[in-house]
């Protein structure tokens, strides 16, 4: 009889209904739709405000400089230049404005001061709109032969066949952000879930009565799997919520809802099916190379305060994996970054970025695979020596040396 | 029927089990008795197939014991152990189906077994809010409510108060007349004699004393006599008894250790020719002197 089915069940449901996954997953969901959804809103939110101008000076100056702030700025008012410095209480009385800019024409050119509510939010972007006028003023040009040669067009053309232009790139790069974010989320979350259990089988002794039914082996793999599917099923409700969240934001924006429509919450780049593939290729791969060591991990401890001395050491590849994914993003095809991309434990970040922010070659893509594959399968052999010996080790933490026994055994 | 032959194990230098051979009749009640760390619990544990012994076999019913013979088999080891957060029911209802039970008869057999030990009204309570003894409860019904076959129970009734004990022992009786072959280890003396057929004593791994119970008394080399009243002259008829030694009286009698192919009749006639003989008997070795014969220490 196979028992699999039935330890898979019991750790999937004794998984899902613990409050900490409840939690984990629902404020994960809150979490994800908020870093998706926060910085967008603030901004339009700041900007709408900040953009709130009362604009003075000599009335025929004012008058050639309005249209071409209108374009970015909602101007409330347009007195004379005042003849003290204006206060808080003249923005207040001009619907609240963000900033009084005082206009004046200087023999050097134009002269701008904005007394502004709160300097570090208010920015001098206004001054490039005015450069035309400065230029006109100057050099007495009219404004038809000023503004071909304010701007250089450039196209650049993507050589790289995956993009096909540089916000699409940029977009890719946001993207692949967020899933090494929730790919690490994912895989040490649920690593150390799978470790909490094993430590509690192990410190309450049930693990010896697990063991006089089934199989160490078994049982490892039933914890593993049900851990498993439960992080999927979170990381799934997290993606959800981060795509809705964002797909709201694209249409509350007038400038980007229709493109937002058109190409998807992710601009015009699009999360292809591969990409979907190759995040969960490499979210199973890295999810059993560290739970199996985390669950190994944890046979060997005696008393659940000692989690941290074993976690300690398995954090450092889990961590280092993570910033060097970030590394990657600016350099995704770096002969150091081709190399970690095949290295079991760090293999499933970097790949997966490179996988998002560039063409991979195939045959990278396959060994990486291959190798990390033949790592699934050699750390699932020496952890299952160690979860099986460690389970019914009592007393003393064991000694390095035992570990090794464990493993030749 | 189990038989173990010849086994062995070791952790590292220190050897837990030396050479240990005894046989374990099919239906029969099997004591296993020792001092701590005399090897008894990695005996159990090499049984159900937790550890691998180093050299030796164990078998059952003539074959080696594999996983599918485990799932018949019952464990109630003595470092108990329950998912805290698990319900009563739901932990009954998943060891029963690690043991090969299905639904709906494993729900059905929780149900009767939380009726019986009177837990019934804890069946969606998580364990960590029993008490220690409930917990016991729940834990025995987790070991044999798939009716093993075999059942090993370590240190049953620690833990328990005098009518849990009662109630448990009643339990393994029922299991005895059903015919599961039970192992019990327990340091209470006499509830493994009034249950056990058939005993092994280990002391450092190696095996002192094995068979029937009736087998091991019949084995001792001495009885017990007791004589009333404490009286000189019977004192001396006694003392002067070969072979005899005196044990500390009880109760105002005089307790004397006598070889056990003594002539009860004529030493009956000579303490009645010495004095005013109120009582004289001889007293089977109890488990208990067996034992601390068995292991070295002297009654």
């Amino acid at each position: 009889m196979n028992v699999l089915p039935i330890i898979f069940q019991a750790e999937f449901l004794r998984k899902i209904r613990s409050r900490p996954y409840i939690i984990g997953t629902v404020i994960g969901m809150l979490g994800v739709a908020l870093i998706a959804f926060l910085p967008g809103y603030l901004g339009s939110a700041f900007n709408a405000n900040s953009k709130t101008i009362v604009l003075a000076g000599d009335p025929a100056l004012i008058a050639r400089a309005r249209p071409l702030l209108a374009k970015q700025y909602d101007i409330v008012a347009t007195p004379p230049a005042p003849a003290a410095p204006p206060t808080i209480a003249d923005l207040n009385r001009n619907h609240k404005a963000a900033a009084y800019i005082i206009l004046e024409r200087r023999p050097s050119g134009l002269h701008a001061t904005a007394y502004a509510r709160d300097a570090s939010a208010f920015r001098d972007a206004f001054a490039r709109d005015l450069v035309p006028l400065n230029i006109e003023l100057s050099t007495h040009l009219s404004q038809k032969q000023i503004d071909p040669l304010l701007t250089i067009p450039v196209d650049i053309k993507s050589l790289d066949t995956k993009f096909r232009s540089q916000s699409d790139s940029d977009s890719a790069r946001a993207v692949a952000y967020a899933l090494i974010i929730l790919l690490y989320l994912a895989i040490m979350l649920n690593a150390q879930s799978v470790m909490s259990s094993v430590a509690e089988e192990k410190t309450s002794r049930i693990a010896e009565l697990l063991v006089a039914t089934t199989s160490p082996m078994q049982l490892l793999a039933g914890k593993i799997l049900a851990a498993g599917v439960a992080g999927a099923i979170q990381i799934g409700a997290w993606v959800a919520a981060g795509y809705v969240a964002a797909l709201q934001l694209a249409q509350s924006m007038p400038r980007t809802g229709a493109a937002a429509a058109a190409h998807g919450p992710f601009g015009q780049f699009d999360v292809s099916p591969g990409l979907i593939v190759a995040f969960i290729v490499f979210f199973i791969i890295g999810f059993l190379q560290y739970v199996t060591l985390y669950a190994a991990g944890a046979s060997l401890i005696n008393r659940t305060e000692d989690l941290g001395s074993v976690t300690m050491p398995l954090i450092f590849p889990a961590l280092a994996s993570y910033l060097l994914a970030f590394a990657t993003l600016g350099f995704p095809n770096d002969p150091r970054v081709l190399v970690f991309s095949q290295i079991p434990l760090i293999a499933p970040y970097v790949m997966f970025t490179r996988l998002t922010v560039s063409t991979v070659p195939i045959w990278q893509i396959a060994l990486s695979i291959v190798i990390n594959i033949a790592a699934v399968v050699f750390i699932v052999w020496g952890a299952g020596k160690v979860y099986r010996v460690g389970l019914l080790m009592y007393g003393r933490p064991p000694s390095f040396k035992q570990v090794i026994a464990a493993l030749r055994a | 029927m189990l038989q173990l032959t010849n086994v062995s194990r070791s952790f590292g230098s220190v050897q837990a089990v030396r050479d240990v051979t005894f046989t374990i009749p099919t239906g029969s009640t099997f004591g296993l008795l020792g001092p701590n760390g005399a090897g008894k619990t990695t005996t159990m544990r090499m049984i159900l197939g937790i550890l691998v012994p180093d050299a030796g076999t164990i078998r059952w019913d003539g074959k080696a014991i594999d996983e599918a013979m485990r799932r018949r088999f019952g464990y109630l080891p003595e470092e108990r152990g329950l998912y805290g957060k698990m319900k009563v029911r739901d932990q009954m209802v998943y060891f029963g189906r690690l043991h090969g039970m299905r639904d709906p008869d494993v729900g059905k057999r929780a149900e009767e077994w939380m009726e019986r030990l009177g837990v019934a009204e804890y069946a969606d309570r998580p364990c960590a809010e029993l008490s220690k003894g409930n917990q016991q409860k729940v834990q025995v019904a987790c070991a044999a409510l798939h009716r093993p076959e075999f059942l090993i129970l370590d240190e049953p009734f620690s833990g328990l108060d005098p009518v849990n004990a009662d109630m448990l022992l009643a339990i393994l009786r029922e299991l005895q007349a059903g015919g599961a072959t039970l192992v019990l280890s327990s340091h209470q003396m006499w509830q493994l004699e009034v249950l056990c057929t058939d005993v092994c004593i280990i002391a450092h791994g190696e095996v002192r004393a094995n068979g029937t119970l009736t087998q091991l008394r019949a084995d001792l080399p001495t009885r017990v006599v007791v004589v009333e009243p404490s009286d000189l002259a019977l004192h001396r008829v006694l003392a002067a008894e070969p072979g005899a030694r005196e044990l500390p009286q009880e109760n105002g009698m005089l307790r004397f250790d006598v070889p056990q192919g003594i002539d009860l009749p004529s030493l009956a006639r000579r303490l009645v020719a010495a004095g005013d003989l109120t009582r004289f008997e001889r007293l089977d070795p109890t488990l208990h002197e067996i034992y601390l014969r068995a292991i070295g220490e002297t009654a």
